[in-house]
């Protein structure tokens, strides 16, 4: 599991010796594994094997054959041999994270697409989770967490937190170390996630890369996710981890070739359901995170008509001084491109109410009708039609 | 008498608490502050200890239970204030401005519910805008639902007044489809009848 601003760098003293080490890291497991005889690791097979069935009902899995097919095409292609053992589940949330269970259940959260640059450095985080699997990791901290004093409460919390997709957001940061993978697993993990990046013809270097990308947005952020002081206490600094595996990926596999590019797939995905992936993000009222990610669309070739439209919500909802000119400039820019969503339009009109020009938002509330007459709030924009 | 004792008795007061908290609201017209709200018949009001993410001066209604059905009423929400609160200092609460429009209002708080339930927990949608009068004051009203993780689907109904910069609304949330349509109606009388004890004419 990877939590992203929770235990971001894992690897700081890196030696020789324990490069060597590394280098020797295999799978554990064959394909086509099955839980052995063992009581606990059965027990732990079924009640995730139950968590899986809801997980199939749930509301906020994402069933688009579009997204999903483009998610579990990147998990097979790294998986190799081992695809067939891993169920994909894209989950509707605008987090960073993917995890993977003992029993092959794969879930990706919505937040991994718009946080990813290329389809490699999505690859190279299910990469990661793959290792872990293969790695028997979960099992491993399953027992590790059995064996502690305070496993029966932390497994009482359930399933979901061990599944990595279903944390309460007043989860303790107590219990989440409990449940974190040990820096070994987590070393253990990029590097041979970074191995299967490569054995896929992809990217190793996207296995840093990555982490870059998160830690570019939380530096950006205006509101930290965790207390600064709480988080070093427990983790090392999560530029080490980057800086450890880019080491490692040079020293194997030779610089990178280039400056990353997006990839035609990713592009195509994000232009496809560029709405549906970020009104999530939107709705965590997080705007300086919000307005990184739209940079990084929009250097990665995402349709300028829809980064100028989020742009316009990003700056409109922030509301600080001078985001409403701010905002109504995004929206025009966007409405010029001539691919403006029609909420644009609509948007622009009540910028326009705003600023007591009647004229200005009833020519863009009209056009907004038009081009979506049968839009839900079509009663609220005809009152300001009227109202004159 | 022992500090462990007192904690008992502290113990057994809160449990005593969990089982009796919910007090009767009686049909009739309920004040909050300036805010006035008609209940139709009898409702469960629910205590403080249930609702941490209320602000003090909101009350909570309830049928069948919180985790079925609810009405918010939430009075007097002044300019840079949230509709909910939260201990979390990182939770990112968006916050009312007085200049607010509808629109506006409709997505403080479609991303208020989401931190309601827990980023990332759901996905929340509103729809439906429109206009609506309470009392002499010019509000509107609007739909909600919410898909949220090992959770029954959430449905429900938002209206809303801005007097004198000053941010007044009732919300319903019920599981969907079957609280929702058996409480739905009522629901929306309520809200709809919320007004201002002071007589005020706004347009918005």
């Amino acid at each position: 599991m990877i939590r992203p601003f929770f235990y971001l760098a894992l690897m700081i003293a890196f030696s020789a010796a324990a490069n060597a080490e590394l280098e020797t890291i295999d799978h554990i497991i064959p394909p086509g594994y099955e839980p052995s005889e063992a009581q606990d690791e059965q027990g732990l097979w079924m009640e995730l094997k139950d968590y899986e069935l809801r997980l199939n009902k749930s509301a906020l899995l994402v069933r688009d054959p579009e997204l999903t097919n483009y998610v579990k095409g990147i998990v097979c292609r790294v998986a190799g041999d081992y695809c067939n053992d891993i169920r994909v589940y894209l989950i509707r949330n605008p987090g960073f994270n993917a995890s993977m269970t003992a029993t092959g259940m794969m879930q990706i959260w919505t937040g991994l697409l718009v946080r990813s640059t290329s389809s490699d450095e999505i690859a190279a985080v299910v990469g990661h989770e793959i290792a872990h699997y293969t790695r028997m990791h979960t099992l491993k901290r399953f027992r590790r967490l059995k064996s502690s004093a305070a496993a029966g409460g932390l497994i009482d919390i359930g399933i979901s937190i061990f599944t990595g997709t279903s944390v309460p957001i007043a989860q303790s940061l107590a219990s989440m170390n409990a449940l974190a993978f040990s820096r070994d697993q987590e070393q253990e993990a990029d590097l041979l996630g970074a191995r299967l990046l490569h054995e896929a013809s992809m990217d190793p270097h996207a296995a840093y890369r990555v982490w870059q990308n998160i830690i570019a947005e939380e530096e950006s952020a205006a509101v930290k996710r965790r207390s600064v002081s709480v988080f070093a206490q427990t983790h090392p600094d999560d530029q080490s981890r980057v800086d450890v595996t880019r080491e490692w990926v040079i020293a194997k596999y030779g610089p990178p070739d280039n400056i990353e590019v997006a990839d035609d797939a990713l592009v195509t995905i994000m232009n496809n359901h560029y709405y549906f992936l970020m009104e999530d993000q939107i709705d965590t009222n997080r705007f300086g995170r919000t307005k990184e990610l739209l940079e990084r669309h929009s250097a990665m070739g995402v349709e300028p008509g829809t980064i100028y439209y989020f742009y316009g919500e990003m700056f409109r909802q922030r509301g600080a001084d001078g985001d409403r000119d701010l905002a109504m400039s995004a929206y025009r820019h966007s409405i010029e491109t001539g691919n403006a969503p029609a909420d644009a339009y609509r948007n622009l009109g009540f910028l326009y109410l705003k600023e007591k020009d009647i004229e200005g938002a009833k020519k863009y509330f009209t056009i907004f009708l038009e081009q979506e007459p049968d839009a839900t709030d079509r009663a609220m924009i005809e009152f300001y039609l009227d109202k004159g | 008498m022992r500090l462990a004792n007192y904690g008992v008795i502290l113990m057994l007061a809160s449990l005593g608490g969990c089982v009796t908290g919910f007090t009767v609201v009686e049909p009739g017209v309920n004040t909050f502050g300036s805010l006035r709200v008609t209940a139709d018949e009898n409702w469960n009001k629910a205590p403080s200890s249930f609702t941490p993410s209320a602000r003090s001066n909101s009350r909570t209604w309830t049928q069948d239970g919180m985790l079925l059905d609810r009405i918010m009423i939430i009075p007097g929400v002044k300019d840079g204030e949230s509709i909910f609160v939260s201990r979390n200092k990182s939770a990112a609460l968006p916050v009312f401005r007085a200049d607010m429009l509808p629109n506006e209002i409709e997505e403080l708080v479609e991303s208020s519910i989401v931190k309601l339930f827990g980023e990332g927990q759901s996905a929340v949608g509103t729809s439906g805008l429109r206009p609506q009068g309470f009392g002499t004051d010019g509000g509107f009203m609007f739909d909600i639902t919410a898909a949220v993780t090992e959770s029954p689907d959430y449905r429900g109904l938002v209206g809303a007044f801005i007097v004198d910069e000053t941010l007044y609304m009732v919300m319903f949330l019920a599981a969907d489809p079957y609280y929702y349509d058996k409480h739905a109606a009522r629901a929306e009388a309520i809200i709809k009848s919320a007004t201002l004890r002071t007589k005020s004419i706004t347009n918005f």
